[in-house]
């Protein structure tokens, strides 16, 4: 390494990085940061436009007595909160929607980790092939899926239950889909397969901060695979693991095609996540409820926002004791 | 809400001053649109066109060419919609005011009356030609008719059923039952699909449904229900007035069902398949029995055409031969509606005009879809004999039933009001395929229930909006059960059995 | 710009494989062969007749091989007239995802300015909030700003909704850059624009690979903005939207529908495999020198 750590301040706005001491005015740093705000710009106004107007517009909304399709919005004040509160369907939904991220992002990452690291070793034959392949589940079309899958998990005949019935592990061929009890879990499984390339290659980008001279160095100390993985590769992969999981987490709120092709929500709501639940008050319902649809969704998000806040605190508060002890 | 109309008003202005007819982009809008639109309007018009209707698409599509031959400067565009994704254009397009000139109103559940109300269609200017095209009776007030003005009219007869019972002829025969006949009772469905499957070695069953779509499997219960004796419409006894859910018909058409299951007659994945699949599944040979609409034939015809030799059909079972039922099918509605925001109207209704002609419905008897608005058309067209045989199953077993809204209006509002009540009756016969419902009668019971408590708050709501409504607008004490409720029947109280029949 | 000369990734020239590297293969090859399967199927469903698609379950060779799927499905999803507008607005997405993202990503890892915290606050607090049903604000925004009815009314709608996740990776990639490679470049005297195009964007490249594959997938298949932003010019539609004709009220065509999608499929796939290298050629092989 060449360049000494401590440099003169650079020129120009990147002066932001490293202020000088001492209180300064605001209008001067904002102004010395102009590059810094005109690099925002862009997200500033496409998200404000398309992403925090449309969330405040559904607040208002959840407020409402709409139905989307007629002109009066009649105000209702919290009377949509309430309903929501007392909607057992929709707290179904919402357990549902927790089970499956618990279960499913914990598999997608460590299995996406792993697969990452064997297809990120530079002399793996057809690496390029293996990691299309994993991809592939992510481009094909949902509706196609569901019709595969049905053949897959099929109770008469379908491979998974031959498979299941010859190696003794049941005695009845299942009916995954079919089942109340199974079918959740079978959605969760496919749902693992299908993304499980999208979280793959948001490790690869990550690995590739990893110099290979890391490695070369603990070979050369005859460190073995899994202890160079251990020790050298997941430290250095750390502030990554959070944007991932967090990530991977946020892709299971789009279950919503999987789950309307392969089950529909059934059999009797055992497979209803929010995004189908709001989904049908919003649009498929009898009388379609926008107001009401719009408060499941305030509620949701709220409720993953705490959880996501918790866990950050929760995870301040556990590097804290450790620093402490 | 104000806001809102600020924003119509403004768009309004901008569509008056710029011309902003439909198909000019707002990039495009600046300098030479103004003034000179309304001109170039008129000579080149494009009707859009939406509808789920794809089995007709070709038909339509020949009767657009031949209007288009006639008015070159006229063209139809057309995009067909699967119904969910319809709902939901039309909620986007009617907010945005880029409703297409011709709609139909799949995916949208909304009461007709209410569309009305909020201004979502044109009338007809030629209302009453069309009223005399279209065989008696087939234009109803509060369902096509409102204030005297004729908005829609119905392409399809209200004599249909979604229940046939199409079976696999070869199975069938191969498990000893007459492929002509085919079973007519319960009892019979039941010993058919018991031979077919104990014939299929583990890999052909008896009967295969779509379970996982419960809106359909709502109306295969519901209508099975009206088979063991239920005088319902729309699960409403129109004797009492009351919610039928909880009472034996419903209940046993359920334990009917459910028993094929627990039999092992039921394809066992049907569990996860919805119609689409299923029929598809049921073409492979898969199983014997299929409940479907009359429109199964005409899907067969066109993507599995290599299975339709293979195709019979029986009427839906009933429970016991010897008690006559019907299925009570509602009053014809409006199946296509020229938008208010339509700037063509006069030309859109024009083309509409040519979908009440006698080559029409023979035209559509081809298609084999729903059947005709006249069913006589049926016997001029060429036709598969199954669909011939569904039409006169038809005719025998199907009678219109008395409708709350026509006898009153108001009902609409009441029917707007009403808040979605869950487990509905798809959801409890899906539960009870899968055991997660095991005491039917209990839960078809509370789902009556809560539909009734609801049903009498949405009553109050508009009564006290000055709705003049009542439980009595359900209630029809002159109807013979046996016969179509016509017209006639809604004459006001007192004047006795109407004259005509 | 002598240490922009390093930047240049480079690869160890590679040894023989050894034994453990082939047992490695052979079970990524089992698992790939489970995880490619539904995507075979569907180009088999493509080329097999209606029917066959479901007599033949899991088969994979067609009887007889129905090509004619794929004349009924260039015209009935309309490609001849759709496959531009496809192009045009996914790839208008993914060029102003890819620099708004790397842009905002980029000063959010690297400096401290006023608003940082909050910025932040507010990117991570939306990204839970379920947006399926945000269309219909977004439509009357867009009304209002006359954008409806035009690319660019969908080329903004697409690219201005969510995202979060394009700026918090590239946020995480630009944190874990070494410092020295940007002093080194500011002591050549490079500004900030420099800096961030001449170091930080080329060495982002797995990023930006990410994002790009990513949105172009999202953008390629999004039904909702290309359907309302196209209602009064239907010419405008792109290929998801021509989909719609495969799916009637009773019946789907199967086939038609697994031909339609595997053409549209194929641009995502080879656009996946050709950014591929640069999974493997990251800031790692820049930082050695």
């Amino acid at each position: 390494m060449s360049t000494p750590t401590t440099s003169p301040l650079p020129a120009g706005a990147s002066r932001g990085t490293r202020r000088p001491a001492g209180p300064r005015p605001l209008a001067g740093r904002l102004w010395d940061d102009r590059w810094i705000y005109l690099f925002l710009l862009p997200t500033a106004i496409l998200y404000t436009l398309y992403t925090l107007w449309p969330i405040a517009a559904s607040y208002w909304y959840s407020l409402l007595d709409w139905n989307g399709f007629s002109r009066d919005r009649a105000f209702v004040g919290l009377a949509n909160y309430r309903a929501a509160l007392d909607d057992p369907l929709f707290w179904q939904a919402f357990r549902q929607t927790f089970l499956f991220m618990v279960v499913t992002v914990p598999i997608r990452v460590a299995l996406a980790l792993a697969a990452a690291v064997a297809l990120n070793n530079p002399r793996l034959p057809f690496a390029t092939l293996f990691r299309t392949a994993l991809f592939l589940p992510v481009v094909t079309t949902t509706a196609i899926v569901g019709v595969v899958m049905g053949f897959i998990f099929d109770p008469v005949g379908g491979p998974v239950n031959l498979l299941l019935l010859r190696a003794g592990l049941v005695e009845r061929a299942v009916n995954f889909l079919g089942d109340s009890d199974s079918a959740l879990w079978t959605v969760m499984g496919v749902h693992v397969w299908k993304w499980l390339g999208v979280t793959l290659v948001y490790w690869l980008a990550a690995l590739q901060t990893v110099s290979e001279d890391v490695y070369e160095a603990a070979r050369v100390d005859g460190a073995n695979g899994w202890r160079v993985f251990r020790d050298i590769t997941l430290p250095l992969l750390k502030p990554f693991t959070v944007i991932i999981v967090l990530l991977t987490a946020v892709d299971t709120l789009q279950v919503f095609d999987l789950v309307l092709t392969m089950t529909n929500g059934g059999p009797f709501f055992s497979t209803e996540v929010v995004e189908t639940y709001i989904y049908r008050q919003a649009f498929a319902a009898t009388i379609p409820r926008l107001g009401y649809a719009s408060a499941l969704a305030v509620i949701f998000g709220l409720a993953t926002l705490l959880l996501a806040l918790g866990q950050a605190g929760g995870l301040r508060w556990a590097r804290r004791a450790r620093e402490a002890g | 809400m104000a806001d809102g109309r600020d924003g119509i008003t403004r768009r309004d202005l901008i569509r008056v001053a710029g011309g902003t007819a439909a198909g000019l982009a707002g990039a495009t809008l600046a300098g030479p649109v103004a003034g000179a639109a309304p001109a170039a309007r008129q000579d080149e018009v494009v009707i859009r066109w939406w509808d789920q209707f794809q089995p007709l698409e070709a038909l339509h599509r020949s009767i657009w060419d031949r209007y288009t031959e006639t008015h070159p400067n006229v063209q139809v565009e057309y995009t067909v919609y699967n119904p969910s994704e319809m709902g939901q254009a039309l909620q986007l397009a009617f907010s945005s005011r880029q409703m297409p000139d011709v709609h139909s109103l799949a995916g949208v559940s909304v009461p007709v009356p209410r569309l009305v109300a909020d201004g979502w269609f044109t009338p007809l200017a030629r209302g009453e030609e069309i009223r005399q095209r279209l065989p008696a009776g087939s234009l109803l007030d509060g369902i096509t008719v409102f204030g005297g003005q004729v908005y829609s009219f119905p392409l399809f007869s209200f004599r249909q059923y979604t229940s046939c019972n199409w079976f696999n002829r070869e199975l069938m025969e191969g498990a000893g039952v007459d492929p002509e006949v085919g079973p007519q009772t319960w009892d019979e469905f039941r010993q058919a699909a018991a031979a077919v499957t104990d014939g299929g070695g583990g890999q052909i069953f008896g009967w295969i449904q779509g379970i996982q779509f419960t809106d359909r499997l709502a109306v295969h219960v519901d209508e099975l229900a009206q088979m063991a004796g239920a005088l319902t419409s729309g699960g409403i006894d129109l004797t009492t007035g009351q919610y039928a859910h909880g009472t034996d018909p419903y209940v046993q058409a359920l334990e009917f069902l459910v028993s094929l299951q627990q039999d092992g007659y039921l394809f066992p994945a049907s569990s996860s398949l919805d119609a689409r699949t299923a029929r598809a599944r049921w073409a492979t040979g898969a199983a014997g029995m299929f409940l479907d609409g009359p429109w199964n034939v005409g899907v067969i015809q066109g993507e599995f055409s290599e299975f339709l030799d293979k195709v019979g059909i029986a009427p839906i079972p009933v429970a016991n031969p010897q008690t006559p039922t019907f299925v009570h099918a509602v009053p014809p509605v409006g199946q296509l509606w020229v938008s208010s925001q339509s700037a063509n109207a006069p030309i859109a209704e024009e083309i509409l005009l040519e979908l009440t002609t006698p080559e029409y419905y023979v035209g559509l008897a081809e298609r084999m879809d729903q059947p005709p608005l006249d069913l006589t058309a049926v016997d001029r067209a060429e036709v598969h004999p199954t669909y011939r045989r569904a039409v006169a199953l038809f005719q025998e077993r199907v009678r219109l039933a008395p409708s709350p809204v026509v006898k009153n209006p108001a009902v609409a509002d009441v029917l707007a009001e009403m808040a979605e009540v869950h487990p509905n009756l798809g959801e409890i016969a899906q539960g009870a395929f899968s055991g997660d419902v095991t005491d039917y009668r209990a839960a078809l019971t509370e789902y009556a229930g809560k539909l009734s408590a609801e049903r009498e708050r949405a009553i109050g709501v508009v009564q006290g909006r000055g709705g003049q409504v009542s439980l009595d607008d359900w209630v029809f004490p002159n109807w013979d059960p046996a016969q179509d409720y016509t017209d006639a029947f809604y004459q006001p109280a007192g004047s006795g059995t109407p004259a005509a029949q | 710009m002598s240490a922009l000369a390093n930047l240049r990734p480079r690869r160890r020239p590679g040894r023989r494989p050894r034994l453990g590297v082939w047992v490695q293969v052979a079970v990524l090859a089992g698992i790939c062969a489970l995880w490619v399967y539904p995507f075979l199927w569907l180009v088999s469903a493509s080329l097999k007749g209606q029917l066959e698609v479901f007599t033949a379950g899991l088969d994979l060779v067609p009887e007889a091989w129905r090509w004619d799927n794929y004349g009924r499905a260039w015209d009935d999803a309309g490609f001849d007239g759709y496959l531009i507008n496809s192009l045009i607005v996914t790839l208008g997405t993914v060029a102003i995802v890819v620099v708004r993202c790397a842009l905002a990503g980029y000063v959010i890892a690297r400096y401290r300015f006023v608003g940082k915290r909050p910025v932040v606050a507010i990117l991570v607090a939306t990204l839970f909030v379920p947006v399926g049903y945000t269309i219909i604000p977004v439509v009357e925004l867009s009304d209002q700003l006359g954008l409806l009815n035009s690319r660019l009314g969908m080329i903004l709608a697409l690219s201005g909704g969510g995202q979060v996740a394009a700026v918090l990776l590239y946020a995480g990639y630009f944190s874990r850059i070494p410092r020295d490679l940007e002093d080194a470049a500011v002591m050549d005297g490079a500004g900030f624009l420099q800096v961030f195009r001449g170091v930080m964007l080329p060495l982002a490249g797995p990023v930006t690979a990410t994002v790009s594959v990513l949105t172009f997938l999202a953008a390629w298949n999004n039904f909702f903005v290309p359907l309302v932003f196209t209602f009064s010019r239907p010419e405008l539609r792109t290929l998801s939207v021509g989909m719609l004709a495969f799916r009637g009220e009773q019946s789907t065509d199967w086939s038609g529908l697994a031909a339609a999608a595997t053409i549209s499929l194929l641009p995502v796939v080879l656009l996946f495999a050709f950014l591929q290298r640069y999974f493997i050629e990251g800031v790692a092989g820049a930082v050695k020198s």
